[in-house]
């Protein structure tokens, strides 16, 4: 009769468990330590710049490369040891198109099902089930390269969805994608996560991370920090304000002798603060202007991570 | 193990049946042998042109044949350029179902493309009856096998699509050349008669054009034993060559760029 339920011996395992992770290519190191546990259910953001190691991080996890050294579970099994056992349980969208072009969305699932060890009928069966699920029935007796490339997405992850996956990888899987069918494709992820999937992917677009539970920001083969999108962002130490008034030389400079730091430039009057939301009714108390417009901005993800790094996420960092 | 074999198998077949036509555009090159090149040499040889049009009907079969069957191999080169191939990888089927699965589908692709050129033989002069027919498709389906076996040998240990069709060229074109399909091995010089007993193609032609015509120069459970012993052999030698790939998931290749 145990009376500590939270360390009983049945409770689920960590969905990712990683410590002191290294990976090296010949003299590069890719990794150099990372230690990450994710619980499942949640949906989690590998963010960095590239050349960062999330490529690597994801195929270690995914079974598709070995550490050099360290420690990596997947549901509670060892990548190496137990590879097979994680892949069953596993589901992949690659950075690059994994789908045959050539056949339809229907034959691709249906191939994949039969992979899996499904029957004839049952991978059939499932192939239905998961394009009516994400809404693309309709498109699925198209041959694949007939198909625009936010669709062809949709049945990459779709492929990916056949096996009934507990755990969904994703590396940079909306690659390529405009932003209107980038939005549409986090928004089937983020639902599959609601529902109950663990899900682990990269990304190097910062709206994109926004969606996860929680963010790991990596560079150069570590892990930088990490947390939820809301806690990250509290780091920068608060966020952004800006004003319109009807005479911004005037409000300027009554900032300036009340202690704020105006940024200069700019059709507007933007200024950094601990707490902006506190600080805006105050200042539209105080100004000795007529304010025309108000606004308070929460610091994105990018400003972390140049705060954090020195650098900006899209520039890169191959050595 | 045997679902996996199943799996690949039904994803090649599928893939080929959208490229159906090949079956078609794959007929120029044994017809053109049969008709052309077996004219012109048919009527400077002592054989006769009809004589020589159906000496090497079985020859020109297993041209078909074995280029087919390399043509099928190609799939798993270019399999690396694709990601399907990666989703393939991660499945948990074992490696040599993979292996397995390539060299059956490729051996019913080019039974497939024999199966078009078979009705030929009665153009050729090769008329065959019913029991004829049965020999022929049985040495057809033995030497498909064989030959897809070699494509998959060969092909597993290459990664470039630019590569591949040249470096199986240089060895299935000399295969061919010495295995007695456009001329009877019973007058080559001793040399090349001796070759033929290392080529493969040899023994797989010499059983068809025993069905044909009745008449074999290698003994038949020779032939029949040579060809299995190849076909175990090089399907081993690729098994080893896709498990090896298990530690990286790229097939055995190590320059596959996906991975390192």
């Amino acid at each position: 009769m145990s009376t500590a339920p939270a360390l009983s011996a049945d409770a689920p395992p960590a969905a990712v468990d990683v410590r002191g992770l290294i990976k090296h290519y010949g003299k590069v190191e890719a990794l150099r330590g990372v230690d990450i546990r994710i619980e499942q259910g949640e949906m989690f953001a590998l963010l960095g710049p590239n050349g960062a190691g999330k490529t690597t991080l994801f195929s270690i996890l995914a079974t598709l490369r070995s550490p050099t050294s360290g420690h990596a579970r997947v549901l509670g099994r060892d990548v190496l040891a137990e590879r097979d056992a994680i892949r069953r349980d596993m589901g992949i969208v690659f950075q690059e198109p994994a789908i045959e072009h050539r056949l339809s969305g229907r034959d691709n699932l249906f191939l994949m099902g039969l992979l899996y060890g499904l029957t004839m009928a049952g991978a059939r069966r499932r192939a239905s089930e998961v394009l009516e699920q994400l809404g693309i029935s309709d498109l699925a007796d198209r041959r694949a390269q007939q198909l625009s490339g936010g669709q062809r997405r949709k049945l990459e992850l779709a492929r990916a969805l056949v096996t009934d996956p507990r755990i969904l990888f994703l590396d940079e899987a909306t690659l390529g994608l405009d932003v209107d069918a980038r939005r549409t494709f986090w928004g089937q992820v983020r639902g599959l996560a609601d529902a109950g999937r663990t899900v682990f992917f990269t990304t190097h677009y910062m709206e994109e991370a926004d969606v996860a539970d929680r963010i790991a920001l990596i560079d150069f083969g570590v892990i930088v920090a990490l947390g939820t999108p809301r806690e990250l962002k509290a780091r920068l130490g608060g966020g952004i304000v800006r004003l319109t008034t009807d005479d911004d030389a005037r409000a300027r400079a009554w900032l300036s002798e009340h202690g704020f730091a105006p940024e200069p430039g700019g059709h507007e009057i933007m200024l950094l603060h601990a707490d902006p939301a506190a600080v805006l009714p105050e200042l539209l108390r105080s100004l000795p202007v007529r304010v025309e417009r108000a606004e308070v901005h929460a610091p994105s993800l990018a400003d972390v991570f140049l705060k954090l790094t020195g650098r900006g996420l899209e520039g890169g960092n191959k050595p | 193990m045997i679902r996996g074999v199943f799996a690949i198998v039904v994803l090649d077949l599928k893939r080929f049946w959208v490229d159906r036509a090949r079956l078609v555009a794959g007929l120029a090159q044994p017809l053109l042998y049969l008709f052309v090149l077996g004219a012109g040499i048919g009527a400077s040889s002592r054989m006769g042109g009809g004589d020589y049009r159906r000496f090497i009907f079985p020859g020109t079969m297993g041209l078909s044949l074995l280029f087919s069957a390399t043509f099928a191999a190609i799939a798993i080169v270019f399999d690396r350029q694709i990601g399907f191939f990666k989703a393939v990888l991660v499945a948990p089927i074992p490696r040599p179902a993979i292996a397995l699965g390539k060299i059956i589908a490729g051996a019913l692709q080019s039974v497939a493309q024999g199966m078009v050129l078979l009705p030929f033989a009665p153009l050729a002069g090769a008329s065959l009856g019913p029991l004829e027919t049965v020999e022929m498709i049985g040495a057809m389906a033995l030497a498909a096998l064989t030959f897809s076996t070699i494509g998959v040998a060969l092909a597993c240990r290459f990664n470039s699509t630019t590569v591949f069709p040249v470096a199986s060229n240089a060895v299935l074109m000399p295969m061919f050349f010495l295995s007695g399909g456009l001329y009877p091995l019973k007058v080559a010089p001793h040399w090349m008669q001796v070759a033929a007993h290392f080529d493969p193609v040899a023994y797989a032609i010499d059983l068809m054009r025993g069905s044909v015509l009745g008449v074999f120069y290698f003994p038949v459970p020779l032939s029949v034993g040579a060809l299995g012993l190849t076909i175990v052999v090089l399907a081993a030698s690729s098994v080893r060559v896709f498990n090896r790939g298990e530690d990286d998931s790229s097939l055995g290749s190590t320059r596959f760029g996906w991975i390192r």
